[in-house]
């Protein structure tokens, strides 16, 4: 019970001391807001850029239609001996049933458009994976592939694949890059600010320590005025992205009408929300402790 | 039974390492034993090691060599994470005061209780009680930078005295205070003692010789222990005259009395 009662006077002390400095609260707040924004929107056009990417199919090198009826045996050896081949990671077999359930998750918002429609018109498949270091050789695969009696046709994404992987892969450094150098930001800044309050306190410090605080009692309101700066700061980086996809969204649709023909853009999801939330507040929470350790010695 | 002990306590200040040149002495070499419930006055001219003294209890600083035990315990052999346990049994008070000058006077005191993790009730509650024990209102909502100097060092005594401790140190606690206020707050302190708190005063007023009755005077100069009248047998009620009392160590600390010895 005790320490519950002592969470309560470090909230209630470190929320005493925001109000005190509400200027240089807001000010670090929105600095902090911004640098979360940019990470935002990298992470944003990352995940969505993936998300296209799924539904084209461009991280399946080569597909393989089979022709009707095969029987099931032969359909295994010929899985069996494509996924003997050194350059091949794995092999999928897309049943008519599961090809149509991909369909009408595609068609997202319309299912109606297949309704009714025997998924047997649809040809079985076998989705050839291959390392990305491989995708280039997906067309001698696919040659390979197309003398089997059994297929009748074969798609290789190829070179293609390579380059949406590479531009993935890039897209996933500058999101890890920005996320590296915004936290950086967000320490630098929540350390700042820490510090103003701490010298701003220090008399309060002195006190509390000698009527015997313990370090956590003693540094834990300005622990809750870094995750406070910090979770405010990305909860509000989150809520201005989201208005400002809100606002993008149609505008970008409409330009890019046939990258989005397969699906529309997405928000970052609840969850995803909460942990860009939570890595702002985990920044605070750094920020502030790095600020006050100086404060803490006995 | 003791409650503090000096042992062979030495400390300085400064750059390097401890007997190093470069150091300031503060205290040499002090040894003292205090009984628990003593009044204690500690004196000496500035600089003889006072507050020094004081903050070795409180542990703010460490010796270069020595013990100090508090309640038979050597203190500078605790971790760190236990000495805050040790300043809430040791009450502190000070010439500047130290309150949170925008905060009231039940603010303050609660500070001393909150970090006790006691629940606000009760906080509120013996809050309340530490400063009517002052006799100060314990509903005023004055912040404490306007209430008097003689007001604030009650404050400073009711926040010291919140969480009940075995020992109140009292830095020049009149130091800052004209003669009628010196006199309460003496008479505050002298309250406490009677309620079995062992109380040290480090002050050079005379006022407080004149006024207080010590158990116990710790005279230091140069950051030596130069005179200690626990040492010598306690003072007979048809004492000579002559015998070190807490008047003559005043008149000493003014230069008049017999202990010339100090400088």
């Amino acid at each position: 019970m005790r320490v519950l009662h002592s969470m309560r006077y470090v909230t209630q002390r470190g929320v005493r001391g925001m109000a005190q400095a509400p200027l240089v609260q807001l000010l670090a707040v929105a600095t902090i807001a911004v640098c979360m924004l940019l990470l935002g929107c990298v992470l944003l056009v990352w995940q969505n850029a993936r998300s296209i990417a799924d539904r084209w199919g461009v991280d399946v090198p080569v597909t393989a239609y089979l022709v009707d009826d095969v029987p099931a045996d032969r359909v295994a050896a010929l899985v069996e001996r494509i996924a003997a081949l050194p350059q091949v990671e794995r092999v999928d077999v897309i049943t008519p049933e599961l090809a149509m359930t991909r369909l009408v998750e595609g068609l997202g918002d319309d299912p109606t458009l297949v309704a009714g429609i025997d998924p047997s018109v649809l040809p079985t498949s076998l989705e050839v994976m291959m390392p990305p270091a491989e995708a280039a050789t997906a067309e001698t695969l696919a040659a390979e592939l197309a003398a089997e009696p059994d297929v009748e046709d074969v798609v290789a994404a190829g070179t293609w694949v390579a380059r949406a992987q590479a531009l993935l892969e890039t897209l996933r450094s500058i999101a890890l890059g920005a996320a590296a150098l915004v936290g950086f930001a967000c320490l630098t800044i929540v350390w700042s600010t820490i510090r103003l309050a701490v010298y701003a306190r220090r008399a309060e410090i002195q006190i509390l320590r000698l009527v015997g605080g313990t370090p956590s009692f003693v540094h834990g309101p300005f622990v809750v005025e870094g995750f406070v700066q910090g979770a405010l700061g990305a909860g509000l980086a989150v809520t201005l992205l989201y208005f400002g996809f809100d606002a993008v969204e149609p505008l970008l649709a409409d330009a890019f009408a046939l990258a989005f023909a397969a699906g529309g853009l997405r928000f970052l999801s609840p969850l995803e929300c909460a942990a860009v939330v939570g890595f702002g507040a985990a920044l605070g929470v750094l920020g502030s402790r790095a600020a006050v350790a100086r404060y803490v010695e006995t | 039974m003791p409650i503090l002990e000096f042992s062979g306590v030495t400390m300085s200040y400064g750059n390097g390492a401890a007997g190093s040149r470069g150091r300031t002495a503060a205290l040499k070499d002090v040894s003292f034993v205090t009984d628990e419930g003593s009044f204690v006055l500690l004196t000496g001219p500035s600089g003889a090691g006072k507050s020094t003294l004081l903050k070795l209890v409180l542990a703010s600083e460490r010796p270069d060599a020595g013990t100090i035990r508090v309640a038979d315990r050597d203190i500078h052999r605790l971790r760190k994470s236990s000495i805050p346990y040790l300043r809430r049994n040791v009450g502190a008070v000070f010439q500047d005061f130290k309150l949170l000058p925008d905060a009231s006077p039940l603010e303050n005191v609660a500070l001393a209780l909150q970090v006790l993790g006691l629940p606000p009730a009760e906080v509120d509650l013996r809050a309340r009680r530490a400063l009517t024990d002052v006799e100060l209102d314990p509903n005023t909502r004055r912040s404490s930078r306007c209430l008097s100097g003689g007001e604030q060092q009650r404050v400073a005594i009711a926040r010291a005295l919140a969480g009940d401790p075995a020992i109140l140190l009292a830095d020049e606690p009149t130091g800052n205070l004209d003669p009628r206020l010196s006199r309460e707050i003496l008479d505050l302190l002298q309250a406490v003692r009677a309620r079995g708190t062992t109380v040290v005063i480090a002050t050079h007023d005379p006022l407080v010789f004149e006024h207080v009755e010590a158990s116990q005077i710790l005279t230091l100069a140069y950051g030596r222990l130069v005179a200690d009248t626990a040492a010598v047998a306690p003072m007979p009620a048809d004492a000579p005259a002559g015998m070190p009392s807490a008047v003559s160590i005043a008149d000493t600390m003014s230069g008049a009395g017999p202990i010339g010895a100090v400088a």
